[in-house]
Parts: C-alpha cells; sequence; structure tokens
C-alpha cells in the first residue's frame, strides 16, 4: 500500500474544502502503521505526533479509561495533530490486528508551507469547525 | 553518494547516524562487529513509504547477509549528548526474509515518529523531522551477552562494570532478568562477581521473533562468564576505549565462542 486513502481524506472536516489534486497531494505521504489486538495506538494525555486512517480492522475509544466507542475502517483520528502536535484527547487500542494509514505533523507541515492554497482552505475549515463547535454548546 | 553502504563504509553521521557510524569505525579499526549495511534516513523513509526502487536497492544490499537480521535504528541525533532515545527508537531482532525486513524498517521508522518519541523530542528541545538510519546486521546466536561501561558510571571508579546474561542481551536492556555482575580492573584483576537471577533467555524464532526460554533453576543463579571471558571483554573495553575515547557504554555478545562488539556509545549524563 502507498498513501491513503483519498474517499476517506475527503470526509474529514479539516480537509472538507480541498480538492482531488490536494488531497492526492497529501495522501501521497501517508505510511501504513500496523499494530496487533491490544496494543494502544495512542494514549491520551501524551504529546500528538500523527494523524491516522484505518485501513483495516477495529480500534477502541477510550476517554478516562472509559470504552468510549469502536472505530472500523475508513474511520480517522488525531487529524489535528497535524496543527499544533498537541496533547492527545483520548486514548485509542487496536481492538483487532489493526493496519493504519498515518501522516506526521513533520510530513504535512511542508505541504501547507509549500502550499498557500492548501493552508487557506485548511483555515477555513478550522473556522468552519470553530463555528459549529461555538453553536453546539 | 550512496545512501545505501556496508556497514564499515559508513562515515557521515548526517546520513546514517552515530550508531551506523561508530560501528563503520569499530569495523575500520579492526574490532569485532558483526557485519552488516547503513541505510540512511531517506532510503528508510522511503521504504517506510513503500518506494520500490528503494524497497529494491535495500533487498540488493542486504542480499548478501547471511541468516536472520537484527534491525536497529540510528536517527541521526538518537544519541546525542544531551538526548536519550532508548527505549523509543525501535530494535528488531530475528527478521527473516524481503517483506519482514520491509515492515521492520517501517516500525523502527514510526518508533521516531511515534507520540511518545515526538513528547520526548518537545521536552528536550529537538522538535525537529527526525532522520531514522537504521543499521541492518547478521543477528548472532549468542550463548551469553550483556552490557559493559568501560568506566564504573556510579561510583567513576576507573574499572569495568559488566552485566551478562543467557541468549540475547535484550534480556537485561528489557529488564527481564537480573543479571550477574561484574567488576573488572583495568589490570584484569577480577574485583567482583555477584550472580544474578537469569530465569529467562531471549532466543530467537525460527519463523522470525524471539520468546522468553525458561532456564534450568542451576543456570539461574551460577555465574555465566568465566575468567577467560572476563578477560577477553576488558581487552574489549580497552580497545574501544583507544578508538572513541573514555566512559564508554557497550553492548557485547558471546557467540560460537567469539566476543563480539553490538554497540559502543559515550556513557549518557544521569537525568537526561
Amino acid at each position: 500500500m502507498n498513501g491513503a486513502p483519498i474517499d476517506v481524506l475527503g470526509q474529514v472536516p479539516l480537509f472538507g474544502e480541498l480538492d482531488a489534486a490536494e488531497l492526492a497531494r497529501i495522501a501521497s505521504v501517508f505510511k501504513e502503521r500496523r499494530f496487533s489486538a491490544g496494543e494502544t495506538v495512542i494514549q491520551q494525555g501524551s504529546g500528538a505526533a500523527a494523524f491516522f486512517v484505518i485501513v483495516s480492522g477495529e480500534a477502541t475509544v477510550l476517554i478516562d479509561g472509559v470504552e468510549h466507542r469502536t472505530m472500523h475502517a475508513g474511520e480517522y483520528f488525531g487529524e489535528m495533530a497535524l496543527i499544533d502536535a498537541g496533547v492527545r484527547t483520548a486514548t485509542v487500542k487496536a481492538a483487532t490486528d489493526l493496519l493504519l494509514s498515518g501522516v506526521t505533523f513533520w510530513d504535512f507541515r511542508p505541504i501547507v508551507e509549500e502550499n498557500g492554497a492548501i493552508g487557506w482552505k485548511l483555515m477555513q475549515s478550522l473556522i468552519e469547525i470553530y463555528r459549529s463547535e461555538r453553536e453546539q454548546h | 553518494m550512496s545512501q545505501v553502504v556496508p556497514l564499515i563504509d559508513a562515515h557521515e553521521t548526517a546520513l546514517f547516524g552515530s550508531k551506523a557510524v561508530d560501528l563503520g569505525q569499530a569495523l575500520r579499526d579492526g574490532l569485532p562487529v558483526p557485519p552488516g549495511v547503513a541505510l540512511a534516513g531517506d532510503v528508510v523513509d522511503a521504504v517506510a513509504g513503500r518506494d520500490e526502487a528503494a524497497i529494491r536497492e535495500v533487498a540488493q544490499a542486504v542480499a548478501s547477509l547471511r541468516g536472520p537480521l537484527a534491525v536497529r535504528s540510528s536517527a541521526v541525533d538518537e544519541d546525542g549528548a544531551d538526548a536519550s532515545f532508548a527505549g523509543q527508537h525501535m530494535t528488531l531482532l530475528n527478521v527473516r526474509g524481503s517483506e519482514e525486513l520491509i515492515s521492520a524498517l517501517s516500525e523502527v521508522w514510526w518508533s521516531a515518529n511515534s507520540d511518545s518519541a515526538i513528547t520526548y523530542r518537545q521536552r528536550v528541545g529537538l522538535f525537529v523531522r527526525p532522520s531514522v538510519g537504521v543499521v541492518v546486521q547478521v543477528l548472532l546466536d549468542p550463548e551469553t551477552a550483556g552490557v559493559m561501561f568501560t568506566q564504573n558510571p556510579v561510583s567513576g571508579e576507573d574499572e569495568r562494570v559488566i552485566e551478562a546474561t543467557l541468549g540475547l542481551g535484550e534480556a537485561v536492556v528489557a529488564g527481564l532478568v537480573i543479571p550477574d555482575s561484574f567488576r573488572v580492573a583495568r589490570s584484569g584483576e577480577v574485583l567482583e562477581r555477584r550472580p544474578g537471577r537469569k530465569s529467562v533467555a531471549i532466543r530467537s524464532l525460527p519463523d522470525g521473533g524471539t520468546f522468553a526460554e525458561e532456564l534450568a533453576a542451576e543456570l539461574v543463579e551460577r555465574p555465566c562468564l568465566e575468567d577467560q571471558q572476563l578477560a577477553a571483554l576488558n581487552a574489549l573495553a580497552g580497545r574501544c576505549e583507544e578508538v572513541y575515547g573514555p566512559a564508554r557504554d557497550i553492548e557485547w555478545a558471546i557467540a560460537g565462542g567469539t566476543l563480539y562488539l553490538l554497540q559502543c556509545r559515550a556513557v549518557t549524563r544521569a537525568g537526561t
């Protein structure tokens, strides 16, 4: 496998404004990562390095140690790590053997820095996410 | 300049990382290092991204290495004087076949790009994209292995401190055993022998990976190094200090009766 599934990236709100070519550019720097059932993929409270799409398998999301939901192929997590490498807000564990496709903060940032159009569209998406969150609270 | 070279030709730390260059230097100085190949960070990055040309280049380079392999991170800044990535950057043992090697290189790449590695980088002010060089070496099947400090890291005394266990040294690194401990004077005099509790030995599995073998009761507390082997380790410590300078942290193994150097680095300062 090389790159990430573009159709899944198109569903990520952060990438909602990007066109097919821009999504393909981002997809091209993804790398696959495997976990065995039971392994911790990301840990709540840890610094965040990467955004992941589930290619196959299932993962459990835990918040404060409590099971929150199960994620399946085509779902994704950690996209905000691409912007600020901030802190993980949940733990994700492999419920089965898990194949992910991921991109790190360091590989994503140069794409944005080199391409103002992508950067602008990401800002638009972030404002949209912010407005939507504000309306919910 | 080639990005994939026999270990003996690894010269540039900025390309191959300090582990590869140190082992290359050891080979150039005639130290007993198992044969291997150094991969530059860009090549490992490309293999982790499943670039076919990079995969072919690596497969050709390792074709001459017989038997199972050890795949060790040699990230460019992982052994900096003020930072230690020990335990974060991964080593994979008993890797067999090209598909397993590709997976292993991918795992090593991700280990340097993991959340914990990133968090550590933020903490120590190394928040830059890691360049993940890798050393691929023939994996030994050692009778005994362990670590050695060429100077006592606690007291600062001018004596060798040797920790040893049966099987692969990863049992010591991973804390699975209490290793036998020895102190040896520079003159070769054995100052102390303290048996550990070696209830398991890490061994290679025929199909790849490793397992912890339960050891017979009589082996658990019997010292696993004889005077002759301690003398050989003392001599190796002396040669490493000649080549690299004082206060070295050495990983070693004895396989088929021969002592090998697996790694030699500066002792990392306490608290970093």
